[in-house]
């Protein structure tokens, strides 16, 4: 693999790879330096055979420096949400501005609230739309895994929504 | 859309049955702007993957790395770790040979002293040697008077040892005679 090869292949993933250990490290600090580890991995190690999916591989390494860097210093992954919500429409009053921020950040906090494998496959699925065979490579699960942590995640996510919603935000 | 075919969708969603296609589908319809009452908290969480997957890394990301590989491409590392080889090994070359030197240096040094001493004149050698001979024998003359010293007082010794044993042996004789 030469620099052009790495700039076509596997910069482009930063963002995903980035959103992915914000997932797991909740600091954007953290995040960051996890990437740029992970590309120099990946560039260091050009010289293996082939990689078939780059980007999934990547991701599987992006995933084992974080767990390594949250084994590390020891504490849950919560945290550091409050800067990260400036996405919101811009049509909106001031008002519903303030309302789609609480909820969003409630929203995140349900999902740091999720058991590890269950918030990784979720957030593969449904922020990354991967497909049940990548988020298998990626997080080295067999396809049952796979579903059966999606399953439990999406309802355990909804059944708190239903609750939020029912004594209101 | 069909609202009835959103919630059976929906439904399918909530129980992990769906495929990339349909969920794409889910996706798209929330972020229309008509959105049924009932299906707020789908909406909600369906705007949360919206934000969180418009999350990037800030644009001077990508020079940061490049830069960082370019160093190693480079083989900055690699002809470093290279180089401190080579003087690790010429370090030792040197070492081995200063001391070579030195020594040799030290050795030479002592020998010409004692080859410095030879006379050109062949009597003035033969006086020399006469006297440096004769000084010999001269200490060694002395030597042997001293030596003749402790010799008496070995005499001495052994006298004084052989009385007791020979009244021993007279005892002895004595004893046979009985």
């Amino acid at each position: 693999m030469n620099l052009e090869d790495f700039e076509t292949r596997v910069l482009p993933a930063k963002n995903k790879l980035f959103r992915f250990a914000l997932r797991l490290l909740g600091s954007s600090e953290e995040a960051k330096d996890v990437v740029q580890e992970t590309m120099i991995k990946v560039w260091n190690g050009r010289d293996m055979a082939e990689v078939q999916n780059m980007e999934a591989w990547c991701m599987r390494i992006t995933k084992n420096l974080s767990l390594d860097k949250l084994r590390s210093r020891q504490r849950k992954s919560t945290g550091s949400i409050d800067v990260r919500f400036d996405m919101v429409h811009e049509s909106l009053s001031p008002h519903e501005k303030t309302e789609i921020q609480e909820s969003m950040k409630r929203i995140d906090e349900l999902m740091a609230a999720l058991p590890d494998k269950q918030r990784q496959v979720m957030h593969l699925r449904d922020i990354e739309g991967y497909s049940y065979n990548e988020i298998c490579e990626v997080l080295e699960l067999d396809m049952n895994q796979v579903k059966v942590n999606l399953f439990r995640a999406r309802n355990s996510v909804r059944e708190k929504l239903i609750k939020l919603n029912a004594y209101g935000l | 859309m069909d609202s009835k075919h959103i919630e059976a969708l929906l439904e399918k969603y909530w129980n992990a049955e769906t495929t990339l296609d349909q969920e794409q589908e889910l996706r798209e319809f929330f972020q229309g702007s008509h959105v049924p009452e009932n299906l707020n908290e789908a909406a909600m969480l369906f705007r949360y993957f919206e934000t969180e997957k418009a999350k990037k890394l800030n644009e001077n990301f990508d020079a940061a790395v490049t830069n960082k590989i370019r160093q190693r491409q480079g083989g900055k590392i690699v002809s470093m770790t290279n180089w401190f080889r080579v003087a690790r090994v010429a370090a030792g070359i040197v070492v081995v040979v200063a001391a070579v030197y030195l020594i040799g240096q030290n050795v030479r040094r002592n020998s010409t002293k004692e080859i410095a001493d030879t006379e050109s004149d062949p009597k003035l050698a033969f006086e020399e040697t006469k006297k440096a001979l004769l000084m010999i024998s001269k200490n060694f003359h002395k030597a042997q008077r001293e030596a003749s010293m402790i010799n008496l007082l070995n005499e001495a010794e052994q006298t004084i040892q052989r009385k007791p044993s020979e009244k021993e042996k007279e005892q002895t004789e004595k004893k046979v005679n009985i």
